[in-house]
């Protein structure tokens, strides 16, 4: 029943940077169901982002293996990837600067429909914009307002419009809610519920919310400076959690509670450089676990249990 | 959220906003804006209409001795010249000139430069370098200096005065749009333009120059002033329009030996110089106020 | 009443622009007692900043315009207080940490400096002394003395925040307000500066606002809550008052709109539509429009406090009509 849509092999993102190689994604893999949706969690500059940049090929990958429905995404060629994108889209976390402030909405939605030559007529075009304006619950007559005339929600009804103006299958979700206010914040989130069990879409939603991911996610991948360093369930990563990083993670999010008090895990330190890393645990100098082997070998992503994977010297058994 | 039912072809008709009223309500609010914006009509007005103000050839042109070094009165507003010509009807059909070599030159400027800018402002990386380098070449020169080498070099006509004075435009023009397009290039709506699979070219058209129209705009109006000071700068030298051609410059090089008697020779043509220039600056630092976003 | 490090009453505040008066701040009271740390939740727009800002007397006039009210911070009228007296005040009496630590540092003075620059305008002592107090401040804050004399574009975003933590404690403030102090930063890192502002508080016997959307965050670290609304302080109490006795629609839509971490399956119930714009607040509650249980007066009348003990309020119409009114989520 399940049909692989995405499969990522040993994908590998570097920048050069004036100090060396900065190692934005090294060396990550996983592969995503149809209707499913992955959450890639992980702090700022851990390289969730350029992941799902690299996947649309907005940015080029370094090394590695980018399957959509077969296809290897990274042989094809410009326009024959251009055909592709009306099937792979992106939301982008800031609505405030991924709206062209000199389109109203209307042009907004229409672009990509115009652009791919879809819909020919301006009228029906102009049906379909409305359709989709609908669909997102953007009030039909905000069409010809502009972006910086809204608040972030409906900026980010239109970003969501947008991505599903063409015939779109798949989408990464760049930090959608994390700009907008909690209560605009839960509205995003069903929407974008509501129009994946309608339209059978799938998604990878990246995000340094864990709380959000919970709710979102059917597979939870943990990443730590360019490296996956945890991938299982929503439910068993939550209720097991093995690296000592989603540990901590986990533990670190304020709960909206006063009861059942978790016991905090305090990271020492701060993220290590990633420009040339070592060969080590990338984790091992802020883990309150670490022993030599930490320091001397870099550990690889193991199968724990049917479906878990860590990568840790220490908890991997 | 509720929708509203409403009728598409109602919708088809709501007009959207233009953001060029949005530009003009902000524009109006400063007075100084204004004043340049009703003294620059008034030049381009004489420019238009210089044919109903006075005759070309019998009033601009024609030397009448009898009548030389008048001061200004009911026949002549501002006086004669040297040579009896009515110093009204020289400054109306310098208008002309002085304009038209303005904005021509900084068309000029604006296209080869703008491109230039902008391709190396999008692409960045070598390009960018190649294309800058050889403009910081052109940068190291004076701009009046390189207008008067080039002017030296092609020979003095209206035609070469345009070309001169566009083509030491083109640095500034280049460095302009180039910043203005760096500044829009990283922001994520054209990564989402990339997305939806849009090709170079239109993003470069459709989204970074609209984007990035605000600082150019100033830039060209302001450099309209200065490209009619360096007309008449060249034209005050002997290097650009050549008598008995009405034109500022020349009119304050000819007139400069009688200013101890009859100043007004010197000081009507002065004075247009002064006022357009004015008036331009004024116009464009209004404008860097109303087109700047952030007083949205 | 000596016991009050923070009173406000009845303050209101407008921003008059050309495209009309924004009712910023419409007649609110809060107290913070002292060593207490008070949360003010709100979201974007509901006036958290502007209080913050009046209390530092630092509202910007215009096109701010202090309408009525009275800021007693220690028992000192802020609004009466001459300029040089309030920049003593500042500093001396109470702190704020603002939001991005990216932007309140200078680029170009050393982090030491900054630090020892806060001290010897506060404290009439010798830069060396300044000096030494600033690298004791530093390792307060858990940075290593070593790095005194680092820029702030070698700190990373956590060190910066403590830093800016350091600079406001410096003179030992009475008050500490903390505008969304770890909203930029990552949850690890935000675990640590919560963690370590809760330990400084104690230690320097302080109290602290804490202004944030979070209530997570609210629930870690404030002993007194106030939900701010559009101007209005909407419902006001304790922590265990506000999380376990929820009364106000607003307060309640905010916990529903929080996924919950403990149960995946639990599905997020939003707050309906956006809140009124501030130009153009509704007559009455200016929560109506958006409220499940809203009923006819709503829409005419403000809603006047209803307290439910010494220190729980909140303005809601169903209280004063019927004091048994229950919501959904106090029903299950």
């Amino acid at each position: 029943m399940s049909e692989v849509l995405l499969e990522v092999k040993n994908l590998k993102k570097y920048f050069d940077t004036p100090k060396g190689k900065l190692h934005a994604v090294d060396d990550i893999s996983f592969s995503l169901d149809k209707g499913k949706t992955l959450g890639l969690v992980g702090e700022s500059g851990c390289g969730k982002s350029t992941t799902g940049r690299v996947i649309l090929r907005l940015l080029e990958a370094t090394d590695g293996e980018i399957t959509y429905k077969g296809i290897k995404i990274r042989e094809l060629k410009s326009n024959q990837m251009r055909e592709l994108r009306k099937e792979m889209q992106i939301i982008f976390q800031d609505p405030f600067s991924s709206l062209d402030p000199r389109m109203t909405v209307s042009e907004i939605i229409e672009e990509p429909i115009k652009l791919n030559k879809i819909i020919k007529n301006k009228k029906e075009r102009f049906d379909r914009v409305l359709e989709l304006m609908d669909l997102v619950g953007l009030s039909r007559r905000l069409m010809n307002t502009y972006p910086h005339e809204l608040d972030g929600g409906r900026r980010q009804r239109i970003g969501i419009a947008r991505a599903l103006s063409l015939n779109t299958k798949i989408i990464v979700c760049d930090e959608p809610v994390s700009a907008l206010d909690v209560s605009i914040q839960a509205q995003i989130l069903n929407l974008l519920k509501e129009l994946q069990n309608k339209l059978g879409l799938t998604y990878i939603f990246i995000t340094h919310d864990l709380s959000v991911v919970n709710h979102f996610s059917d597979d939870i991948a943990v990443m730590y400076l360019g490296k996956l360093v945890e991938k299982a369930s929503a439910e068993e990563l939550f209720s097991h959690p093995i690296h000592p990083y989603t540990k901590a993670l986990l533990s670190a999010i304020p709960r909206a509670s006063i009861d059942n008090k978790v016991e905090k895990i305090i990271l020492k330190g701060e993220i290590t450089s990633p420009i040339n890393p070592e060969p080590i645990c990338r984790f091992a100098n802020r883990c309150n676990f670490a022993e030599d082997i930490c320091r001397e070998k870099e550990p690889e992503l193991k199968e724990t249990s049917s479906g878990h994977f860590v990568s840790c010297h220490i908890f991997d058994k | 959220m509720s929708t509203i039912a409403v009728k598409t072809e109602q919708l088809l008709k709501t007009k959207k906003r233009s953001q060029f009223a949005d530009v003009w309500r902000r524009l109006r609010k400063s007075n100084t804006a204004i004043i340049g914006l009703i003294l620059i009509s008034i030049f381009l007005c004489m420019a238009i209409f210089a044919p109903f103000i006075a005759d070309y050839a019998e009033d601009a042109l024609k030397m009448n001795i009898r009548e030389r070094l008048q001061s200004p009165n009911a026949a002549h507003w501002f006086g004669t010249d040297e040579l009896g010509r009515d110093i009204f009807a020289r400054i109306v059909y310098g208008t002309r000139i002085s304009l038209f070599v303005g904005i021509i030159s900084v068309s000029i400027a604006l296209s080869l430069g703008g491109t230039l800018g902008a391709i190396a402002g999008y692409y960045g990386g070598k390009i960018d370098n190649a294309i800058m380098r050889i403009l910081d070449v052109l940068l190291a020169i004076p701009t009046i200096l390189l207008a008067i080498t080039i002017v030296a070099a092609l020979g003095a006509s209206i035609l070469n005065l345009m070309i001169a004075v566009g083509i030491s435009n083109i640095p500034g023009f280049a460095r302009v749009v180039r910043a203005a397009v760096l500044s829009v290039k990283d922001q994520e709506f054209i990564e989402a333009a990339r997305a939806i699979g849009a090709k170079d070219h239109t993003i470069i058209l459709k989204h970074v120059l609209p984007n990035s129209m605000a600082p150019i705009i100033v830039y060209a109006t302001l450099k309209v002033a200065t490209a009619i000071m360096a007309t008449a700068s060249l034209s005050f030298i002997g290097l650009g329009i050549q008598p008995p051609t009405p034109e500022w410059g020349s009119m304050l090089a000819g007139g400069r030996s009688y200013i101890r008697d009859n100043m007004y020779i010197v000081l009507f043509p002065g004075m247009a110089i002064v006022l357009t220039v004015l008036s331009l600056n004024l116009i464009g630092d209004g404008l860097r106020d109303a087109l700047d976003p952030k007083l949205k | 009443m000596d016991n009050k490090v923070l009173d406000i009453k009845d303050l209101q505040i407008r921003y008059v622009t050309e495209d009309g008066i924004v009712e910023a701040v419409n007649g609110i009271d809060i107290c913070v007692e002292k060593g207490k740390t008070l949360g003010l939740v709100g979201e974007t727009g509901a006036g958290k900043t502007t209080t913050a800002l009046s209390i530092l007397r630092l509202i910007p006039d215009p096109p701010g315009e202090i309408v009525s009210g009275k800021i007693l911070l220690n028992g000192i009228e802020v609004m009466d207080v001459g300029e040089k007296e309030m920049e003593r005040i500042r500093g001396d009496q109470v702190s704020m940490i603002f939001q991005d630590p990216m932007t309140a540092l200078n680029p170009v003075i050393t982090v030491g400096d900054q630090i020892s620059e806060a001290i010897s305008i506060h404290q009439h002592v010798s830069q060396e002394e300044a000096k030494i107090k600033a690298k004791e401040m530093l390792e307060l804050v858990g940075i290593p003395g070593a790095r005194f004399a680092e820029y702030p574009h070698q700190f990373s975003g956590g060190m910066k925040q403590r830093v800016i933590i350091a600079i406001a404690l410096s003179c030992s403030p009475r008050l500490l307000i903390a505008d969304e102090p770890t909203t930029a930063l990552d949850v690890t890192i935000q675990a640590q500066v919560l963690e370590l502002m809760k330990e400084l508080k104690e230690k320097m016997n302080m109290s602290m606002l804490m202004i944030t959307h979070d209530l997570g965050v609210v629930a870690e670290v404030c002993d007194d809550v106030a939900i701010m609304y559009a101007g209005r302080i909407v419902e006001q109490g304790s922590l265990v008052d506000i999380f376990k006795n929820t009364k106000h629609p607003y307060t309640e839509g905010l916990f529903n709109s929080i996924p919950n971490i403990d149960d995946r399956k639990a599905e997020l119930k939003p707050i309906r539509g956006l809140m009124s714009d501030p130009y153009n607040l509704p007559q009455g509650c200016s929560f109506c429009d958006r409220c499940d249980y809203v009923m006819e007066k709503c829409a005419t009348e403000k809603p006047k406090k209803v307290y439910f003990s010494e220190t729980h309020f909140t303005e809601c119409h169903h209280y004063s009509d019927n004091p048994d009114f229950q919501l959904n989520k106090g029903k299950k």
